[in-house]
């Protein structure tokens, strides 16, 4: 027998663009809770985080055959909810001069990703890389605290360690990660700067 | 600026004053905004909230059939609009044509042939090509069909003479891969269920193209092209055709396939339920060909005689006979 691999989709992907709803609730489930996160860190409000995420996934759906790849899924749910956001942001009315200056700073950092191009899954490609480099404990309080959104006094109960070693662990993940992503950060300078 | 301060930043958890503070030090100088935006960042792509998926996706779906009313009612007010404005044209023109208005019908009929589970169904299609559908096979064509948009959407099994015409392309749509053909015979295999796509060409040229319409694979005669689930690669090799096409003639080769797998094809033809109460079982391969036109009992008795296991049939009333498979020790 003869045999020719060709590389092509995944047949997951492949359903997805073909409208199956059992892996858009796949999708759905696995990235609902990072896209509200992402947002809230924004604007600061559960509420309309939820809203805007529950409207992206509705763009996601709407819109599925122009997704061209899977990574592509993840930089049009976090576009369309920087989108919202920046949107949200700019119709707030402020209480404070102190909360301007806080807004002005959560859309400039909003501005500042670019989804859309290569840049998107790179950073999160190096931001999972830099983690899975983590000293074991270390890598395990950040994951517990970062992705699974555990209290310290659960981690530390957890893992029975004493929650100032969960808060020094959790500080050392991140000089790590601040330093292994150095590199990679840099190349953002001149883009932050003409901000 | 400590580290911590920003870190309790990040989480929300600094007091105002504190907020304050490291404003003033971003503010401080272009550095210092620069390093707090990275880790900003960061931080905010790994953030997750801990909300309950299930709720959302409930609340989602809610949301989602809301749009699709409104979706739907927008399309029968720009249809109304559309009717207004030919009735407010109408009232002109028909005194002109209107002996000659024609009684055409415009509207899109959509065929459907399905196979009755346990027996293969022959039709010849408008353009004048075969299709013969396997046990439980579907398939669907508008009525445009006939004139010149030759394209087929298949469930399941199905074999295909087809007319050639090289000026209108006959497609064959599945769930996941589309076959574009100019005049040949070939099979296709794509349960949509059973989450693979095999199609082999017997004489002609075929092409394998995605959903986007991209050609993955042009097959010669006595190819198979298949993609199963878990490889996320098309294998394109060179086979006996005989066996993938054998059921046409009643008979099936199985390939060194899964008793689990086997038994999904056997509730097919048999319109029967089939219950494995041992995963083992279930995960053993068998490989031989038999006889598809033959009563459930003797297959089941060759299958005994071939593999270990032992079976056991309950009729059921207005539902499909059950049978167990149970393994031998």
């Amino acid at each position: 027998m003869t045999k020719d691999n060709r590389e092509i989709l995944s047949y997951k992907f492949l359903l997805f663009k073909s409208g199956d709803e059992r892996i858009f609730q796949e999708i759905f489930k696995a990235n609902y809770n990072r896209i509200v996160g992402f947002c809230n860190q924004f604007i600061f409000d559960l509420d309309m985080s939820r809203n805007i995420a529950q409207e992206s996934f509705l763009k996601l759906w709407l819109n599925r055959k122009k997704v061209q790849t899977e990574n592509g899924i993840h930089s049009f749910l976090y576009t369309a909810a920087r989108t919202q956001c920046l949107d949200y942001l700019r119709h707030e009315k402020v209480k404070s001069n102190f909360e301007k200056r806080e807004m002005i700073l959560s859309q400039n950092i909003l501005k500042s990703y670019d989804f859309d191009n290569i840049e998107f899954s790179e950073l999160e490609e190096a931001v999972n890389r830099a983690i899975e480099n983590l000293p074991e404990r270390c890598r395990m309080v950040f994951i517990k605290s970062r992705y699974e959104g555990k209290k310290n006094r659960e981690i530390a109960d957890e893992l029975g360690i004493a929650i100032k070693s969960v808060e020094t662990n959790i500080t050392r993940a991140l000089k790590f990660l601040r330093k292994s992503l150095a590199e990679f950060l840099s190349i953002l300078i001149a883009l932050l700067c003409s901000l | 600026m400590t580290f911590e301060l920003i870190l309790k930043y990040l989480k929300g958890e600094a007091s105002p004053e504190e907020r304050k503070a490291v404003l003033s030090w971003i503010d401080e100088s272009a550095e210092n905004k620069e390093e707090f935006t990275n880790w900003k960042r960061i931080w905010a792509l790994t953030e997750k909230a801990s909300e309950n998926e299930d709720v959302a996706y409930k609340n989602f779906l809610k949301v989602a059939e809301r749009e699709k009313q409104k979706n739907r009612f927008r399309k029968i007010m720009a249809q109304a609009a559309i009717f207004i404005l030919l009735i407010g044209l109408g009232g002109v023109i028909s005194y002109v044509y209107f002996n000659s208005a024609s009684n055409q019908e415009i509207y899109q009929a959509k065929y459907t042939v399905k196979s009755p589970l346990g027996q293969m169904t022959e039709l010849k299609l408008p353009d004048g090509s075969f299709v013969l559908l396997n046990s439980g096979s579907k398939i669907k064509y508008n009525a445009d069909f006939s004139r010149g948009q030759r394209e087929i959407f298949l469930e399941g099994e199905a074999f295909f003479d087809v007319e050639k015409d090289t000026e209108h392309p006959f497609t064959v749509k599945s769930k996941v891969l589309d076959i574009k053909v100019y005049g040949t015979s070939f099979n296709i295999e794509a349960y949509p269920n059973e989450e693979k796509f095999s199609t082999t060409l017997v004489e002609g040229s075929i092409s394998v193209m995605d959903k986007t319409g991209k050609e993955i694979a042009q097959l010669k005669p006595g190819e198979n092209a298949s993609y199963a689930k878990d490889e996320n690669r098309l294998i394109v090799q060179k086979v006996n055709t005989g066996i993938y096409t054998s059921w046409r003639e009643g008979l099936v080769t199985f390939r060194n396939e899964k008793l689990k797998d086997i038994a999904k094809f056997i509730e097919r033809w048999y319109n029967v339920e089939i219950i494995i109460r041992s995963e083992e079982l279930g995960d053993e391969r068998y490989f031989g060909t038999i006889l598809k036109n033959k009563p459930i009992d003797q297959i089941l008795e060759v299958f005994k005689l071939t593999t270990v296991f032992k079976y056991e049939i309950i009729p059921r009333a207005n539902k499909p006979t059950l049978i167990y498979w149970d393994k031998i020790n």
